[in-house]
C-alpha cells in the first residue's frame, strides 16, 4: 500500500475517533440524533468533509493555488478584515465568526496562508538564507498574524507564525538563526506583557502554577489532569467518566477532549491517539520529502506543520505542559471549521503526493 | 537545484526527528499520569464527584407524665452554601437580591465546605427560594431540627435547653464542632439518653454542585424520648403563683420521689437561648440581678428558719422520752449566760408542751432543746437526714447547703463554738445553709417516717425503635431508724400547726396536713418564708415545700400559696393520683 493511502486509512480512523469522542460528551446526548446536537453536527460536517476530500483528491488542480497565491493572500486578508469589521462575537468579547457563526476564517487562513507561503518561498530559491527573504516574509506572515491576533486568538496567530519558521528553516535559516529569532520575539512579547488581555496573562500565569487559581483559570488544567488520571491505565469505559459526564471537565468537547477521552479509554485509548498522529504525520513529512516541485514540498511540509503544532500544543495542555490557549485538538475535537481544516489539509496532501507520482 | 533539493529534505528530516521527540514525550507525559499517579487523580475525582452531608441527630421528645409535650426538635429551614461555580461572596449578594435585604445575611461557616447564609426560613420563603433555584448553584435549603419548647419558661428549670456544643465536648469525641447538646436541666442531664444518631446523605453532585443523585441517604433518627414525672398543668398553675415572685415551689409523692412541680421563679424562656443569642443578649441575661437562670430549688442557699425547728424536735422526741409529760414556759424570751433571745411572740407563748411548742413554733422552747441536745447531736441527726450534701436529683448542678460545727467555726474564723451558735442553729439561723430540695428531702423522710426515696423527674424511658417504656426505678433507703413514738410526737406536732397553730391558713382544707412554717431572718431584707408539709399525715400521697424570698412571715405569704397549691392538686387530682 502506498504511504498515501496509509495517509487516507489513519485520517479515517482518526476521524472515526473523534466522532466517537464527541459524542461520549455531548450535553444533548440523550435527545438522540439531530443536527441540533453536537455529535449530528460533527457527523455532518465530517461527511462533508469527507466528500470534498473525494473531489479534492480527484479533481482539484493544486498547482493553480500556487499560481493565484496572490489572489489567495488578499482573499485572506479581505476575510480577516471582515471579521474584525462584521464579525460575530461571544460574550467574552471574542470575534472569530462570520455568516452567523458558520465560518471561522482563520481556520481557513492557515490552508490559505500556507499554500501562500509555499509558492512565494519556491519562487525565491536564489533568496534563501538572507536576510531580505526573512524580513519579506516577516511582513507578510506579520500581516495576517497581527489580524487574527486582534479577533483575538492567539492560537491561531501562532500558528501562522510556526508556518513562518518553518518555511525559514527550509528556506536555509540554520536552526541556530531560528532559535536566535525566537528568543528575539520573545524578548518583545515580554514587552507586549502590559497589552496584553486580562484572561490571556491569567492563562499564561496559571500554566506556570495551576494552583494559582484552583477554581478559576487553573481549573480547566486540575480538572484535565484528574480525567487523565482517573482514567488509568484501561479507562472508566465508553461514557463512563465522571469527570466529563458530570462536567467537571470544562470544554470538554473542544478544548479538553483529549482529557475527557483518555478518562474513558485511559492510557491505552490517549496512546492510540497519540500513536495515530504521529503516524499520521510521519507519513505526511515522508511524502515532503518524495515531492519532487518546491512549492508542493514547501506545502505539505507547512500543512504537517499546522497539524504538528496544533497536535502537540493541545495534548500537551491537556496534559498541564502547555497553556490554555483554544488550539482544537485535529479530528478530533468538536467544531466543523476544525475537523475541515484538517481533512482538507489531508486532501491537499493526499492530492500534491498522487500529483507527484503522476508527473514524477 | 538537486543541492538546494537535499538540503530540503535534510531540513525536513529535522522535523521528523521533532516530531518523534515530541511523540516519546507526550507518551511519557500520559503514561506518568494515568499510570503512575492514576491513584491519586482517581481519589481527587471521586472527591470532585461525591459530597457527604451529614444530617444533625434530633433529639428525644421530653413528656410531662400525662405525655404533653415539654420539648420537641420542630424542622427550621436554612440555606446552605457549597462552592461549586459561583464564589461565596457571589452566592450572597444573588441571594441578597433575592430577599431584598430582608433576611439578616451573615455567612456562618458550618464546615470546611459549607456556609449557612439564612437562618429561620418560612415556607413561603423556602417556595421563592426554590423558585429561582436554578439561578443559584451550590445553594440548597436545608432542613435542620430545631429544638422548640412549647411552654417556654414554664418548664425551663427542669427542662433546661440545647445550644452549640462547647469545645471540651467536642474534645471529649463526643461531638462535632456543629452539634448541639443540652445546656441545662434534664437537657442537660438526660443528654446522652435523648440524643440520637446522626444520618448522612452521599451525594453525587455535579460540577455546579447540582445535585444528580443521591447515591445512600441514612436519615437521622432519634433513639429515646423520656417521660418526666411533672404535671405540666399543675407545674404551670405553681409558676403563676409565684409570678412576680422570687421563689421556689416543689411538690412531689413523698413514697416514690416523683416530683410534680419544682416552680423555680423567675424563669426564662429556653427557645430564646435554643435559637442563640448575642453576646450582648448573653450578657444582660447573665448580668440579671433577679438571675433568671438559677434554679432555686436545687442551685440557690438560704437560711432556713423555724422550718429546721422539725429536725430539733425529731433528735428530742429520740434522745428524751419523757418530752411528752413535760411542759416549757416560754416568757418571750430565753437568758443564757447573761444574753437574752427572744421568742418571735413578744408576750411569750406561757406554758406550754412540746406539740404546742411545734405548733406555735416557739423559739424558746427550741432554744432549750437544742442547747440540751447540743450541737453534735444535732449535726448528728442532719446529717441523717442528708443536710450539707446534694439529694442527687436527676438535674444538674444541684449543690448541697452548709451546716456548721465547732471545728468549721475554729479552722474558718479562728473562734470557739459559742453556746449562742447552738442556740441560733436550733432555730434554723445563724450559720446554716439550705436549698428548697433539702428542705423538701427532709419533709419527705419525715412523710415516711425515715425511709429516703430520692426525687427525681424521669417518669420513663420510650425507646423509639423497639417502642419499649423502661420505667425509672426510684430508690429507696432507711435513713433513720426512729422510735415509732418519735415520728408520731412530730407528725402530730405538724398536724397541730395546720389546725390552730401558725399554719392556720390551710386549716379547713378538709384534709389531714402535717406542716410547718418558717420565717428566715436574712441580711437582705424582708425575710424569706417557708411553709413545708405533707398529706395525708398517716400515709402521705403529697409532699411539698414553698419559699418566698423576702415573703416575710412563714404564716402568710408562704402558707397562703402553698394553700392555693393545695387546692388546686385535690381538686384537679384527687386523692387517687400516683
Amino acid at each position: 500500500m502506498t504511504k498515501r493511502n496509509w495517509l487516507l486509512l489513519v485520517a479515517i480512523a482518526l476521524t472515526i475517533c473523534g466522532l466517537f469522542a464527541v459524542y461520549s460528551v455531548d450535553p444533548l446526548r440523550d435527545e438522540g440524533f439531530s443536527l441540533a446536537s453536537f455529535h449530528g453536527r460533527q457527523t455532518l460536517w465530517a461527511a462533508v468533509g469527507w466528500l470534498l476530500f473525494w473531489l479534492i483528491a480527484r479533481r482539484v488542480e493544486v498547482s493553480r493555488f500556487f499560481e493565484w497565491k496572490w489572489a489567495l493572500y488578499i482573499l485572506m486578508i479581505l476575510a480577516l478584515v471582515a471579521v474584525l469589521l462584521f464579525g460575530e462575537g461571544d460574550e467574552a468579547g471574542v470575534r472569530r465568526w462570520l455568516f452567523s457563526k458558520s465560518v471561522q476564517p482563520s481556520e481557513f487562513a492557515k490552508l490559505a496562508f500556507s499554500f501562500f507561503l509555499a509558492a512565494y518561498l519556491a519562487e525565491r530559491e536564489e533568496e534563501f538564507g538572507y536576510w531580505s527573504l526573512f524580513l519579506k516574509t516577516l511582513f507578510l506572515t506579520g500581516i495576517p498574524a497581527f489580524l487574527i491576533y486582534l479577533e483575538p486568538d492567539l492560537g491561531t496567530a501562532l500558528v501562522l507564525v510556526v508556518i513562518w519558521f518553518v518555511g525559514l528553516l527550509l528556506s536555509g535559516f540554520s536552526a541556530r538563526r531560528i532559535l536566535g529569532i525566537i528568543a528575539l520575539l520573545v524578548a518583545l512579547f515580554s514587552l507586549s506583557w502590559p497589552f496584553l488581555k486580562d484572561y490571556q496573562k491569567a492563562r499564561l500565569l496559571v500554566f506556570i502554577n495551576p494552583q494559582r487559581d484552583p477554581l478559576g483559570s487553573g481549573y480547566n488544567v486540575i480538572q484535565s489532569l484528574i480525567a487523565i488520571g482517573a482514567g488509568g491505565f484501561l479507562g472508566k469505559g465508553f461514557l463512563a467518566g465522571s469527570q466529563s459526564q458530570l462536567r467537571f471537565l470544562p470544554a470538554a468537547y473542544t478544548d479538553f477532549i483529549f482529557a475527557s477521552w483518555c478518562e474513558q479509554f485511559g492510557f491505552v485509548g490517549g496512546f492510540l491517539i497519540i500513536v495515530l498522529l504521529s503516524i499520521m504525520l510521519y507519513l505526511v513529512f515522508s511524502i515532503a520529502r518524495s515531492v519532487p516541485e518546491l512549492e508542493g514540498k514547501f506545502a505539505v511540509v507547512f500543512l504537517g506543520s499546522i497539524l504538528l503544532f496544533q497536535s502537540t500544543v493541545n495534548i500537551a495542555m491537556n496534559l498541564g505542559w502547555a497553556p490554555v490557549t483554544g488550539i482544537p485538538l485535529p479530528f478530533v475535537s468538536y467544531g466543523g471549521s476544525s475537523l475541515m481544516m484538517s481533512l482538507l489539509s489531508i486532501a491537499f496532501i493526499y492530492r500534491i503526493a498522487a500529483r507527484s507520482i503522476e508527473s514524477g | 537545484m538537486e543541492n538546494q533539493k537535499t538540503i530540503l529534505d535534510r531540513r525536513i528530516e529535522v522535523l521528523i526527528w521533532i516530531l518523534g521527540i515530541i511523540f516519546i514525550a507526550l507518551s511519557a507525559r500520559l503514561w506518568q499520569i494515568s499510570v503512575l499517579q492514576g491513584e491519586i487523580f482517581k481519589e481527587k475525582s471521586e472527591a470532585n464527584r461525591i459530597r457527604i452531608i451529614e444530617l444533625r441527630a434530633p433529639r428525644g421528645i421530653i413528656y410531662d407524665r400525662n405525655g404533653e409535650i415539654l420539648a420537641e426538635d420542630v424542622p427550621q429551614f436554612q440555606i446552605v452554601f457549597r462552592p461549586g461555580s459561583l464564589g461565596l461572596e457571589e452566592a450572597v449578594s444573588k441571594l441578597e437580591a433575592l430577599f431584598k435585604g430582608r433576611i439578616a445575611i451573615n455567612p456562618k461557616q458550618r464546615s470546611t465546605n459549607e456556609w449557612i447564609l439564612c437562618d429561620n426560613l418560612s415556607l413561603e420563603e423556602v417556595i421563592r427560594f426554590e423558585e429561582a433555584r436554578q439561578e443559584l448553584p451550590g445553594l440548597s435549603v436545608e432542613t435542620i431540627p430545631m429544638r422548640f419548647y412549647p411552654h417556654g419558661e414554664y418548664v425551663f428549670h427542669v427542662v433546661g435547653y440545647v445550644g452549640k456544643v462547647t469545645l471540651q465536648e467536642v474534645e471529649k469525641g463526643d461531638y462535632n464542632i456543629q452539634d448541639f447538646s443540652g445546656k441545662g436541666g434534664v437537657e442537660l442531664f438526660y443528654d446522652k439518653l435523648l440524643r440520637g444518631e446522626k444520618g448522612f446523605k452521599k451525594l453525587e453532585v455535579d460540577a455546579k454542585g447540582r445535585v444528580l443523585r443521591v447515591l445512600e441517604n441514612q436519615p437521622p433518627h432519634f433513639r429515646n424520648s423520656i417521660a418526666l414525672t411533672l404535671d405540666l398543668p399543675f407545674q404551670k398553675f405553681c409558676m403563676n403563683l409565684l409570678k412576680d415572685k422570687k421563689g421556689v415551689i416543689i411538690a412531689g409523692n413523698p413514697r416514690t420521689g416523683a416530683i410534680f412541680s419544682l416552680a423555680s421563679s423567675p424563669a426564662f424562656d429556653p427557645n430564646q437561648l435554643s435559637k442563640g443569642m448575642s453576646q450582648e443578649e448573653w450578657e444582660a441575661l447573665s448580668r440579671d440581678q433577679s438571675f433568671p437562670l438559677t434554679n432555686r430549688a436545687t442551685q440557690a442557699l438560704y437560711p432556713p428558719g423555724s422550718v429546721f425547728k422539725l429536725l430539733v424536735a425529731l433528735a428530742a422526741a429520740e434522745e428524751m422520752p419523757d418530752l411528752d409529760e413535760k411542759t416549757f414556759f416560754c416568757p418571750g424570751y430565753f437568758e443564757h449566760n447573761d444574753w437574752k433571745y427572744p421568742c418571735w411572740k413578744r408576750g411569750g407563748h406561757g406554758r406550754i408542751s412540746f406539740k404546742e411548742a411545734i405548733a406555735q413554733s416557739c423559739n424558746v422552747v427550741f432554744y432549750q432543746l437544742g442547747l440540751q441536745l447540743g450541737v453534735e447531736k444535732l449535726e448528728e441527726y442532719a446529717r441523717l437526714l442528708g443536710f450539707g450534701s446534694p439529694t442527687g436529683i436527676d438535674l444538674p448542678g444541684e449543690i448541697g447547703g452548709f451546716f456548721p460545727n465547732p471545728i468549721w467555726k475554729r479552722r474558718q474564723y479562728g473562734e470557739p463554738w459559742y453556746p449562742g451558735d447552738t442556740i441560733n442553729l436550733a432555730i434554723g439561723q445563724g450559720y446554716l445553709m439550705v436549698t428548697p430540695l433539702e428542705i423538701y428531702r427532709m419533709i419527705c423522710v419525715l412523710a415516711n417516717r425515715g425511709v429516703f426515696c430520692q426525687p427525681h423527674l424521669l417518669d420513663r424511658v420510650i425507646d423509639n425503635q423497639r417502642g419499649e417504656i423502661l420505667a425509672f426505678e426510684p430508690f429507696q433507703q432507711k435513713v433513720a431508724s426512729f422510735k415509732e413514738e418519735t415520728w408520731r410526737k412530730v407528725i402530730d406536732g405538724m398536724r397541730l400547726v395546720v389546725k390552730q397553730g401558725t399554719g392556720k391558713a390551710c386549716a379547713d382544707l378538709g384534709i389531714d396536713l402535717a406542716a410547718k412554717t418558717g420565717t428566715a431572718q436574712n441580711p437582705h431584707g424582708e425575710d424569706h418564708s417557708w411553709f413545708a408539709g405533707f398529706f395525708p399525715a398517716d400515709q402521705p400521697e403529697f409532699a411539698f415545700v414553698v419559699m418566698i424570698e423576702h415573703g416575710g412571715d412563714g404564716s402568710g405569704e408562704a402558707a397562703g400559696t402553698a394553700r392555693a397549691m393545695i387546692e388546686w392538686w385535690l381538686k384537679n387530682r384527687g386523692k387517687s393520683h400516683d
